[in-house]
């Protein structure tokens, strides 16, 4: 397991994003109401990018911009179709005002 | 070897009288149309968020479905119009009436629906069929349903069939939890369309364990010109219920173009079956684009049986997720392409689940210049172990100038998937019909004769009632095709 810097704490406000790159792997790092969730940016529905899509804080989801699935921040689940396989989730939180990343 | 020459007729003449006839025969028993006198409100031609908001304020809908609807009007405009099927370049989304109310309210009584709609009903003969074998009636003119019902019995065992209208009021907490969880709004450019301009549709639950023996019926028509009509349904069969709904359309015979563009989710709880038939047999003028997706979870049984001869352009794939262990997915097409008809149609089976089977079966008939184009997907994802599939599509082409095309894709991704493809694409032989002539039939009667058998496989699955009018349509369809 390995620690990245994602961003200071003040650069990901509540209902911010951002999607970085580590190892090769895409990633979308959400604050969704205080809560730190880090999220494959992959539909696996077609692969298309996933974390540019819209996120509702009330449940913590992003919508794919490409076909509409709703996919769970926590659970990495879609929780609509066309998209029915989850994909990665990943560990985050906050330490020394930084937003730490941790991927295997 | 070459046929006898029975026409008296220079062929192509008859060729052309008979197709007179067929159209005449559609104007008279289906393409006609109402006055408007009575209408309630009719949207002035376009689309706009004004005119969203004005349908779900008329509709007195709760705050998210109002949001949902606009949140979908921006999706459907950020769209480009798809360009990878059926050329819908021609569709003037401007030129659309998008919500056209004819009466006041969904009647329970034949008596109390407005007597010109009435009318049509009963040439249409859906209330004779509703008294000899449906279990419940549901009849859509324009954008709202007219007519509801069903058999008291039914009712009595917890089963609602009620427009969606009145599914959103009296089942609020149901309808938000599956509203749009099979096909979100931004699915695809019409989805999304639906999505914002929704109207009418019907909203079926069935309790676990009850079986619904004789068909539940939905009927739309178009009535307007330049009409749009949006109808959403969603159909919840619970655990171990059993349930078959069937829809039929027509419309006015016009020169200008209307647009239908629906919305059906099916979700088949574990042990469910559900079986819906549709058979579309809209005018030559009607831009027919339609989403349509199932989910059946373990042991649940899922089956379209979906019937295309009208319409001027239809795109439309029903698909099934199998996401449950065991579950089981049938897709039955048929689709007739006449003069001016493109039928761009199939369907899609995807395996998400262990053990799960599935068959795909479409036969297309293209004749006159007629297009049917077949696409389909089947896909056995990671983890659907021991799937087993088979797909066969047949296309049977009438005469040289007709086209048809196959698109299928497989994707799989388990090894231990078990797979059958076959396609075949036929022409009408002249040594067929020289055999079926010698037997004594003419020319017609024998082409007609193959069409029959080839289409037989699907149409034995259907009601005998359903089959009996789609025999009779297809063979209007075939009169004079033979030059």
């Amino acid at each position: 397991m390995t620690d990245h810097t994602v961003c200071t704490i003040e650069e990901l406000p509540e209902g911010a994003r951002k999607i970085v790159a580590v190892d090769g792997i895409e990633i979308g790092v959400f604050n969704c109401g205080g809560e730190l969730l880090a999220i494959e940016d992959r539909c696996s529905h077609d692969d298309g990018p996933l974390a540019e899509g819209e996120l509702d804080e009330s449940t913590c989801t992003v919508e794919c911009p490409r076909h509409g699935s709703l996919f769970d921040l926590r659970s990495g689940r879609p929780k609509t179709l066309p998209a029915f396989a989850p994909v990665e989730t990943f560990p985050v939180r906050a330490e020394d005002g930084q937003i730490k990343l941790e991927v295997d | 070897m070459n046929a006898p020459d029975t026409a008296t007729l220079d062929p192509k003449q008859a060729e052309r009288e008979a197709i007179k006839d067929i159209n005449q025969d559609y104007k008279t028993k289906f393409g006609f149309n109402d006055p408007e006198t009575g209408y309630v409100y009719k949207a002035p031609k376009g689309l706009s968020r004004q005119l969203v908001e004005d349908i779900s304020e008329y509709k007195d809908e709760p705050q998210w479905m109002r949001e949902f609807r606009l949140k979908a009007l921006e999706h459907f405009l950020a769209r480009p119009v798809p360009q990878w099927g059926a050329n819908l370049n021609q569709i003037d989304f401007d030129d659309i009436h998008y919500f056209v109310r004819a009466s006041e309210r969904a009647e329970q009584s034949w008596d109390d629906v407005p007597e010109d709609i009435k009318n049509t009903f009963d040439k249409l003969g859906i209330p004779e069929a509703e008294r000899d074998f449906l279990a419940g009636v549901g009849a859509q003119y324009e954008s709202e349903v007219v007519y509801h019902q069903v058999r008291k019995d039914l009712e009595e065992q917890g089963v609602q069939f009620v427009d969606m209208d009145t599914g959103l009021r009296e089942h609020e907490d149901i309808v938000r939890e599956h509203f749009a969880s099979l096909i979100p709004a931004n699915d695809n450019m019409l989805a999304a369309l639906n999505s914002a301009v929704w109207s009418g549709g019907s909203f079926v639950y069935v309790p676990p364990g009850v079986k619904v023996e004789m068909p539940l019926q939905a009927y739309f028509r178009i009535n307007t010109e330049n009409m749009g009509q949006f109808e959403r349904t969603l159909i919840i069969a619970d655990e171990g219920s059993d349930v078959h709904y069937i829809e039929g359309c027509t419309a006015p015979v016009y020169s200008t173009d209307s647009l239908h563009s629906a919305v059906v989710e099916l979700i088949a709880r574990p042990g469910a079956r559900i079986r819906y038939t549709t058979v579309q047999n809209w005018s030559q003028n009607v831009y027919n684009l339609v989403t349509k997706r199932a989910r059946a979870e373990a042991d649940a049984t899922v089956e379209w049986v979906d019937c295309n001869l009208g319409s001027k352009i239809t795109m439309k794939y029903p698909s099934i997720y199998l996401m449950g262990e065991r579950a089981h997915g049938e897709i039955l097409s048929i689709a007739f392409a006449g003069a001016g008809q493109h039928q761009d149609a199939g369907g899609k089976i995807i395996h998400a689940a262990p053990k799960t089977t599935s068959s795909i079966f479409s036969k297309s008939i293209s004749k006159d210049g007629g297009r049917a184009t077949y696409r389909g997907l089947l896909e056995v994802a990671k983890g659907a172990s021991e799937a087993r599939s088979k797909v066969v599509c047949d296309a049977l082409l009438l005469d040289p100038e007709s086209r048809s095309d196959t698109y299928p894709t497989i994707r799989i991704d388990e090894n231990d998937a078990n797979v059958g493809h076959e396609a075949s694409v036929s022409k009408i032989g002249e040594e067929q019909l020289f055999y079926l002539q010698t037997h004594g039939l003419d020319e017609e009667e024998a082409s007609k004769m193959i069409v029959n058998g080839f289409i037989e496989p699907v149409v034995k699955e259907l009601p005998m009632e359903y089959a009996v009018e789609l025999n009779r349509l297809i063979e209007l369809q075939m009169e004079g095709s033979i030059g």
